[in-house]
C-alpha cells in the first residue's frame, strides 16, 4: 500500500470542485462565477493499492498571486505539499487556461493536464489533438468529464503513474534574447545556491521580477536580472499557446453567441439594473407564495404529530413536567421552525439557479458604478448578494477581495443583508399582522436591509474617506442551463445545514429557554411571569421601550434570537406556548395575545426591523472574528449594527405613534 | 487613448497599461500584455466595460479601464 498526494489546479471556473467531488463523493459547493472554492479542502479515495489524499485549490489565473485565495493556491504549489498536480482546464478556453500550465510545467514536477468542458468544444464541432497537444507540452493530458463521469480513471491512474515516471521537461523555448538571461541566471544559481532545486524555474522568476523570488535571492537581482523581463515572457507563453492551438485545434468554431446576445440584454447599459432588481424580486416573490403554500401541508403534519406525541406521553404518564418540555419546548420550537423549510427551499433552489446560470459576474458587473459611489468594487457585490442565502459563506467570499479595506467594508455590509434565518421571522410577524399585504412587509426587509448596507457603507467611507483602490476585474463566464447535479448538491447542503441546525442550535435554545421560562428563584413557577426568564427581559425593558419592543417576552426572543435569528420564533412558540406557530390557528393566537398586550403592526414591523438590523447570529458572528482576525473590528461592528437597529427602529415606531 | 474611451463594438490593441503594479501584473497574467487584441462588447458612460480578450469576456471597471492605453486596430 503506497499513499500519494495530488493537486487539483487550474483557472477559477473551470471545472476543478466538480472534478473533485466525482472523485471524493464530497457534496462541496460549486457554482458559474470565479472564486467559488476560498479555501483548499481535501479529500480521500482508494486506486487499487494506492491511497490518494487530493487537494482541491481555489482557482488561480498565474503563479504570481494577487487575492487571498489566489496565494493560498500558490503557496500551497510551492511548499511541494502535492506530489503530482492535476491541473485542470476548461478546453473550451485553452487560449487563457493554457497560460497557468506553462507555468505549472516549467516547475518541474510531476503534472497531468485533464481537459474539461470537452461537450463545449463538441458543441461548437472543434475537435482537439490530444496526443499532439500532450506532445508538444510534454506531459500527460488526458480529457475528462465531471459531469458524465467519463474519463475519471484514467486521469487518477495516469497521476499516480507520473509520481513513479516523471521524466524533466524543461518548459518552453523561449526567444533567444530570454534564453540567454535563463542559462547566465541558472549557471550563478548553481554556483551560489548548489542545493536548489529547478534553477530554471528560479531564473525565470528572478527575470520576472517575482516579488517572493526575488527577496529570496536578492543578491541576484542586478546585472542580468535588473530589468523585469515579465511582460516579453508572459507574451511569449501567449504567443506559444496561439502557435500549439494552431496545431492542435481543428476547425476552431465560433464562441457562443448565446451569451453574446444574453448579455445585451443582462448587461444592458439602461436596463441592466432594473432587469437585475427584476429577478431579485421574482427569487423573493417565490420564496413567499410557493413557499407558503407548501408550508401548509407541513403545519399540518407537525399539528397531528404534536397531538399524538403529547397523547403518547399522557399516556405514558410522563407528568406535567416532562410532557411540557416535549410539546411546548422541544416541539413547539424545533417544529414550528422545519414548518418554514419549504420557503428556505425555495430560496436556496433560486440562489443555486442564479449562481449557476452565470449572471452573478453580470450582477458585479451591473452594480460596479453604483458600487464604485459607495467606494467599493462591484465585485463586493457577489458577497453581498451571497448575503441572501446565508451570512457565513458570503463573509467567506470576501476574500475575493484584493484590497483588505474592500473587504472589511464588505464584511461589515453582509448582516443587513437578510440571510435565510431571518425568513421565519418575517414570515411569522407579516403573517400575523399584515394578512393580505404579508408578502410586501416580508420583502420590504430585504429592500430596507439592501439600502441600509449601501447607507452604512457610504457613511463609513465617508467618514474612513477611504475610497477602493481596486477597481473591477472579474471574468464573465458563458452562461449555461444550471445542472441538476450542481443545483441539487447545493439545495441539498442548504436544507441538511438549515435541518441540523434545527435538531442542535434550535433544539438546544429550546430546551434553555423552557427551564428559563419554568424555573424561577423559588424553582418550579406556575407564572411564567416570575421566571428567570422574565426578571432578565424586564431589566431591558426601559431601553426598548422606545423601539415599541418594551415587552419582556419579545426582549427575552430577540436575546435568544442570537444563537440563531430562527431561534426568536422558535422562542415566541415557548413564550407563548404555542404547539403550532406558523398554523392559521397559532397566528391567530399569538396576534390575539399580542394585541392584548398593546403590542400591535407598528410594533411587529419595528421587531421585524431590529431583526434585521441587529447582531448577526453566533456563527456570523465568529466568521466575521475569523475573516478580520480583529476583536475590536468584530466588537465594533456588533455595537455599530446593535446601536443602528435600535436607532431605526426608534425612529420608524415613534413616526409611526405620531402619525397612526 | 484610454480604454474608457473606447467605444462599444470596436477592437483595440493595448499600447500600455500604467496602473499599480501588482494590478498591472494581474492584467499581464490574463493575457492583457502589450499589442493584444481586445474587443471592446460594452462600455458604461464613467462606468465599467466588457472587454474580450484571447476568447474570454472580463468586466473591467472605469478605474482600470482609465489606465488601459490602447490604439485603433490598425493603428
Amino acid at each position: 500500500m503506497s499513499d500519494i498526494s495530488i493537486a487539483f489546479t487550474g483557472n477559477p471556473n473551470c471545472g476543478k470542485t466538480t472534478l473533485f467531488n466525482a472523485y471524493t463523493g464530497a457534496d462541496l459547493k460549486v457554482a458559474n462565477w470565479p472564486g467559488v472554492t476560498v479555501e483548499k479542502v481535501e479529500g480521500r479515495i482508494r486506486l487499487g493499492d494506492v491511497r490518494c489524499r487530493l487537494v482541491d485549490l481555489p482557482g488561480i489565473y498565474s503563479l504570481s498571486s494577487y487575492t487571498m485565495e489566489e496565494r493560498v493556491s500558490r503557496e500551497y504549489i510551492l511548499s511541494g505539499e502535492a506530489e503530482v498536480i492535476i491541473n485542470v482546464t476548461d478546453a473550451s478556453n485553452l487560449k487563457r487556461n493554457l497560460y497557468l500550465t506553462l507555468q505549472l510545467i516549467e516547475l518541474g514536477k510531476p503534472m497531468v493536464l485533464a481537459l474539461n468542458m470537452m461537450d463545449i468544444l463538441k458543441k461548437r464541432n472543434v475537435v482537439l489533438d490530444i496526443d499532439r497537444l500532450s506532445g508538444i507540452l510534454g506531459i500527460p493530458v488526458v480529457a475528462v468529464s465531471a459531469k458524465m463521469q467519463t474519463g475519471l480513471r484514467q486521469l487518477m491512474e495516469k497521476a499516480v503513474y507520473e509520481k513513479t515516471h516523471f521524466s524533466y521537461s524543461t518548459g518552453m523555448k523561449y526567444s533567444a534574447k530570454i534564453e540567454e538571461k535563463i542559462t547566465a541566471l541558472t549557471s550563478m544559481l548553481r554556483k551560489k545556491y548548489p542545493k536548489m532545486e529547478n534553477y530554471r524555474w528560479h531564473a525565470i522568476k528572478l527575470l520576472e521580477h517575482d516579488g517572493e523570488i526575488c527577496r529570496k535571492y536578492a543578491p541576484l537581482l542586478g546585472g542580468i536580472a535588473e530589468e523585469s523581463c515579465e511582460a516579453e515572457i508572459i507574451n511569449e507563453k501567449y504567443d506559444f499557446i496561439e502557435k500549439i492551438l494552431d496545431i492542435v485545434l481543428i476547425n476552431t468554431g465560433k464562441s457562443s453567441t448565446f451569451t453574446d446576445k444574453a448579455d445585451k440584454i443582462f448587461t444592458h447599459n439602461i436596463w441592466g439594473i432594473p432587469i437585475f432588481l427584476l429577478i431579485m424580486s421574482v427569487v423573493f416573490f417565490l420564496t413567499f407564495t410557493v413557499g407558503d403554500f407548501i408550508k401548509v401541508f407541513f403545519e399540518g403534519w407537525l399539528e397531528s404529530f404534536s397531538h399524538a406525541a403529547e397523547g403518547l406521553l399522557r399516556s405514558l404518564d410522563a407528568g406535567e413536567m416532562i410532557t411540557s418540555l416535549v410539546v411546548d419546548g422541544i416541539i413547539a420550537g424545533v417544529g414550528g421552525i422545519l414548518t418554514f423549510l419549504p420557503n428556505i427551499f425555495i430560496l436556496f433552489l433560486m440562489l443555486a439557479f442564479l449562481e449557476d446560470s452565470g449572471y452573478m459576474s453580470r450582477a458585479a458587473y451591473v452594480m460596479d458604478t453604483v458600487m464604485g459611489r459607495l467606494g467599493l468594487s462591484g465585485r463586493a457585490f457577489i458577497p453581498m448578494l451571497l448575503g441572501f442565502g446565508c451570512s457565513v459563506p458570503a463573509i467567506m467570499a470576501s476574500r475575493t477581495l484584493e484590497d483588505k479595506a474592500d473587504r472589511l467594508k464588505t464584511i461589515f455590509m453582509i448582516p443587513f443583508m437578510s440571510c435565510s434565518a431571518k425568513l421565519p421571522v418575517y414570515v411569522m410577524l407579516s403573517q400575523m399582522f399584515f394578512s393580505k399585504y404579508a408578502a410586501l412587509a416580508a420583502y420590504s426587509m430585504y429592500i430596507i436591509g439592501f439600502f441600509t448596507a449601501i447607507l452604512a457603507l457610504l457613511a463609513v467611507s465617508r467618514i474612513t474617506g477611504q475610497k477602493s483602490l481596486n477597481g473591477l476585474l472579474i471574468e464573465l463566464p458563458e452562461y449555461k442551463l444550471p445542472s441538476l447535479r450542481t443545483v441539487s448538491i447545493y439545495v441539498k447542503e442548504k436544507v441538511k445545514d438549515y435541518l441540523a441546525k434545527a435538531g442542535t442550535t434550535i433544539f438546544a435554545a429550546s430546551v434553555v429557554l423552557w427551564f428559563i421560562l419554568n424555573f424561577g428563584k423559588n424553582g418550579l413557577v406556575n407564572d411564567i411571569s416570575e421566571s428567570f426568564g422574565a426578571v432578565a427581559g424586564r431589566q431591558l425593558v426601559p431601553i426598548m421601550t422606545p423601539t415599541g419592543l418594551g415587552f419582556w417576552q419579545i426582549i427575552v426572543a430577540l436575546i435568544a434570537g442570537l444563537a440563531a435569528k430562527e431561534v426568536v420564533v422558535s422562542s415566541m412558540s415557548v413564550l407563548y406556548g404555542i404547539g403550532n406557530i406558523s398554523s392559521q390557528e397559532g397566528i391567530t393566537f399569538l396576534a390575539h395575545t399580542l394585541n392584548n398586550s398593546g403590542f400591535s403592526a407598528l410594533n411587529a414591523y419595528s421587531m421585524m426591523l431590529f431583526c434585521l438590523l441587529y447582531i448577526p447570529c453566533i456563527a456570523s458572528i465568529a466568521a466575521i472574528k475569523k475573516e478580520t482576525g480583529s476583536w475590536i473590528y468584530t466588537l465594533s461592528a456588533i455595537v455599530m449594527q446593535l446601536g443602528l437597529a435600535w436607532c431605526v427602529s426608534t425612529l420608524f415606531y415613534q413616526i409611526g405613534r405620531m402619525i397612526l | 487613448m484610454k480604454l474608457s474611451d473606447g467605444t462599444k463594438g470596436s477592437k483595440y490593441r493595448i499600447d500600455k497599461i500604467l496602473l499599480d503594479a501588482s494590478v498591472t501584473r494581474r492584467f499581464y497574467a490574463l493575457g492583457m500584455t502589450q499589442n493584444t487584441e481586445l474587443a471592446v462588447l460594452n462600455i458604461k458612460k464613467s462606468g465599467p466595460a466588457i472587454i474580450k480578450v484571447r476568447g474570454t469576456r472580463f468586466a473591467v471597471g472605469r478605474k482600470f479601464c482609465e489606465g488601459i492605453y490602447v490604439r485603433g486596430n490598425g493603428e
